[in-house]
């Protein structure tokens, strides 16, 4: 149905051409699901796009190949050929729910925008099927709820409604790129299966564009593996799977987490507990009123949460977005004021330091944040930002400051010569190393890490998690892990502690948690895991 | 190896933004060229005194105003003065009153604005209230109220001007600091116990240079018209003193008689508007190691 024969695009920069897909050819058949599997920049969404005319040119120009869609060269067609494909004969959905919709527009206009763009329908005709369209999607209440604006639904609700919007003009191909990464672990699962049913009652062909092999594995009859543009393999996905022949796609495989940890940490028991966390409540008040403030409700981000973790112990703290982990994290390092409770390190409780004295001792506990992008300051080269903390704590002198600055580079396996250049001219896992070396930097007794590695593309998330795994034996450190990622918890950490709603649900060790999950909640995340 | 032992050496000074940045300013030739023309017309200010071909308040009232000529390369004014010599003197006020008041605004407004935006809450508050309430003080009142009390002297001018100049400033700021401050870089900071002020200086205000310089380099010329208008109100310089804005204005009246003596006031102080646009946007991407081309 679709041919695409040598592929070659390329970007026009001011720092010369850089050559975004080269020489790519493949082919899917109606009925058919085909996943494009690479990291990010291998050019597997440009490639998409650039079938449909959707890449911005210039700088985009395509310089060769053809694609074949029902006998006529989607390369070749004009602007107002290209409209009538998309929308019509090939739909998209995007990675991002949340800004894919357009939050002034009801879910209805939405809908029938396109059908009535392609299609000659009345009003009345196009609405039936908008609501048809969202039943089948599996969202209650469609009648009513078509009325509604896109705020009012939750992020896979609107990852549905962004797939009931590309279904609802009976298109023949649909290409999806990443629509489940920027979506929680169980919703992922059900996003998924919802577009495996659709895809076969429809006899669609999909195509299925995504960094995480598990998925693929779950959703593809065929991939194809991209890597700097390049196609590196291609067959079916058991061929894939099971016997695959270039050294990238083993790399890619070995990077799909399915070990447990390979060695279990040298945790001691000690009295009183290293580090102790009694009876935390972080609550968000909501008021309405400019002038006089009127408490409305209250959010309760932490409830009630009790933990505690050994020296040299890794705590995995497990749940999906809006349960309250990252808030736990966020309280503990006092960056948001937690209503009562008790943190202890060592005995001492950190939420009753008075300012000055929690500045003094900050360097006990360390935070490594999600997004590697935005936790670097961009004006500072990686020295400045690695000798900041150890100038202020006085932990090293101007002296001596280069050489520690160094050791740190070495330790987190980045070469010394890059310490001069700012975060900007690295890569993702680049600076997540950067940002592991500032919070290293201290010495510090506890490190709370805050989904440190699910910015990251799989083959980085593998050697990231390897560092820190390698850190915490050399240095003996003790962390709070959170994460929403099971696979990731299980690699990394001794003990688990699962929350929900803000409450605690479940703990226990990582093990006897995924051989036996105590409570429902805690099965669906293990369920959720992508399986190969 | 050689290449090598520079590097080490670089580290070793801990190469900072400002040297960064220079470095990557001189390649950018538009900026250089502003900086150059900036720093002459500076120079001749300075010099004006001792290299003036005639005196600023010298009439000869018999010649009136004439034409560009030999002895008067931009002409003469009404009352027979050298307009070379006029415009010269007048930059001394300008470029003075241009630079200093706007450093004044600068400061204030920045920083005001900074620590607002960081420290946020019932401080922000009061704060940006306060800038409310002398916003809404009527400016000209306030310049006549000053001049009663106080007469007029140049200091009291970039008082009055440096007073109005911050609140817009410190807006500016604020806004800019209020979207920085949620990024993840400045919880890192307060996580590892820098101080407030530490956070400000260090995190906050390099990453609002690029509007800062924006503003402030269209700042500097309204200041410098802006100086016109509070000497037609008596405060500032009083005649037979000259600036640029007071001479502007004085051409705007005769300029169907003489143009020349609306043209070349209002010639220089483009010149120096331009510089200063090319020399900011130079500045703004220079501080902005993403914009590197190198």
């Amino acid at each position: 149905m679709l041919s695409v024969k040598n592929l070659r695009v390329v970007f026009n920069t001011r720092n010369g051409t850089n050559v975004a897909v080269d020489d790519l050819s493949f082919e899917i058949n109606p009925g058919e699901v085909l996943g494009i599997v690479g990291e990010s920049g291998s050019g597997k969404s440009v490639a998409c796009y650039s079938l449909l005319g959707l890449i911005p040119s210039p700088p985009g120009k395509i310089e060769r190949g053809s694609a074949e869609f029902l006998g006529e060269d989607l390369l070749r067609m004009s602007e107002t050929e290209l409209r009538k494909i998309r929308g019509l004969k090939i739909s998209m959905i995007f990675q991002d729910p949340m800004t894919s919709l357009n939050p002034y527009m009801r879910i209805i206009d939405q809908l029938i925008e396109s059908v009535l763009e392609h299609q000659k329908l009345s009003k009345a005709e196009a609405r039936e099927r908008a609501i048809r369209a969202l039943e089948e999607v599996g969202i209650r209440d469609a009648e009513t709820r078509i009325y509604d604006y896109p705020h009012q639904f939750s992020g896979g609700m609107r990852q549905r409604v962004m797939i009931a919007i590309a279904l609802i003009t009976q298109p023949q191909l649909l290409i999806a790129d990443e629509p489940t990464t920027a979506l929680d672990v169980t919703v992922q699962a059900q996003i998924l299966a919802l577009i495996k049913k659709l895809q076969k009652t429809h006899n669609l062909a999909v195509i299925f564009i995504t960094h995480d092999l598990g998925v693929a594995s779950q959703m593809a009859d065929k991939i194809i593996v991209m890597e700097k543009g390049k196609l590196v393999e291609q067959g079916t996905t058991e061929q894939i799977f099971t016997q695959p022949s270039q050294p990238y796609t083993k790399k890619l495989l070995s990077a799909v987490l399915t070990t447990s940890k390979p060695t279990s940490s040298l945790a001691e028991k000690t009295e009183p507990p290293f580090f102790q966390v009694k009876r935390l409540r972080t609550y968000f008040p909501k008021f309405s009123g400019t002038f006089i403030k009127r408490l409305v409700s209250t959010h309760k981000a932490v409830d009630d949460i009790s933990l505690t973790i050994n020296r040299g112990e890794i705590l995995g703290v497990v749940g999906e977005s809006g349960s309250g982990k990252s808030t736990l994290g966020r309280s503990i390092m006092r960056l948001v004021d937690a209503q009562s409770g008790e943190v202890l390190l060592e005995g001492r409780d950190l939420l009753k330091l008075s300012d000055s004295d929690l500045k003094k001792s900050r360097h006990n506990f360390q935070m490594i944040f999600q997004d590697p992008y935005a936790s670097l300051n961009p004006r500072m080269t990686v020295f400045d930002t690695l000798a900041e903390p150890l100038l202020v704590h006085k932990l090293a002198t101007k002296n001596n400051v280069v050489e520690q600055v160094n050791q740190l580079m070495d330790d987190v396996g980045l070469e010394r010569r890059f310490i001069r250049k700012y975060p900007h001219e690295f890569s993702g896992g680049q600076r997540q190393r950067i940002a592991i070396a500032r919070a290293i930097a201290l010495k510090p007794k506890l490190i709370i890490a805050d989904e440190p590695v699910s910015a990251l593309d799989v083959t980085i998330r593998a050697q990231i998690l390897k560092l820190l795994l390698e850190l915490t034996q050399k240095h003996q450190l003790t962390m709070l892990f959170i994460s929403h990622d099971m696979s990731v918890v299980r690699y990394l950490c001794d003990r688990v502690l699962v929350m929900q709603n803000g409450k605690l649900i479940e703990e226990g060790a990582t093990e006897s948690i995924f051989a036996a999950p105590g409570q429902i909640y805690t099965q669906q995340l293990l369920a959720a895991i992508p399986k190969i | 190896m050689n290449q090598e032992l520079l590097n080490s050496q670089h580290v070793e000074q801990g190469v900072s933004l400002s040297q960064d940045a220079f470095r990557r300013l001189r390649k950018n030739k538009l900026a250089m060229a502003g900086l150059l023309l900036l720093v002459c017309l500076v120079l001749i200010a300075i010099l004006t005194p001792w290299i003036a071909p005639y005196s600023y308040d010298g009439q000869d009232l018999s010649l009136g105003a004439t034409s560009p000529s030999q002895q008067h390369w931009l002409g003469t004014d009404a009352l027979g003065r050298d307009q070379l010599t006029r415009v010269m003197y007048g930059s001394r006020v300008s470029l003075t009153v241009g630079f200093i008041a706007t450093a004044v605004a600068l400061l204030i407004g920045v920083l005001w604005g900074a620590t607002a935006g960081f420290l946020g809450g019932r401080t922000d508050a009061i704060m940006m209230r306060l800038v409310d309430v002398l916003y809404a003080v009527p400016f000209t009142i306030f310049i006549i109220l000053l001049t009663v009390i106080f007469g007029s002297s140049i200091l009291l001018l970039f008082l009055a001007i440096g007073a109005v100049e911050w609140l817009t400033m410190a807006r500016l700021v604020r806004g800019q600091v209020l979207t920085i401050k949620r990024q993840e870089f400045v919880e890192a900071a307060v996580s590892m116990g820098l101080s407030p002020w530490q956070i400000i200086s260090r995190h906050l205000i390099p990453n609002v240079l690029g509007p800062i310089i924006v503003y402030t380099t269209l700042t500097i010329p309204s200041v410098i018209l802006l100086e016109s208008f509070l000497s037609f109100l008596g405060l500032g310089i009083q005649p037979p003193q000259s600036s640029w804005g007071s001479l502007i204005s004085s051409g705007v009246e005769t300029m169907e008689e003489y143009p020349w003596l609306l043209v070349f006031p209002a010639l220089t102080l483009s010149l120096t508007l331009f510089s200063l646009n090319f020399l900011g946007d130079g500045l703004r991407d220079a501080l902005d190691p993403r914009a590197a081309k190198d």
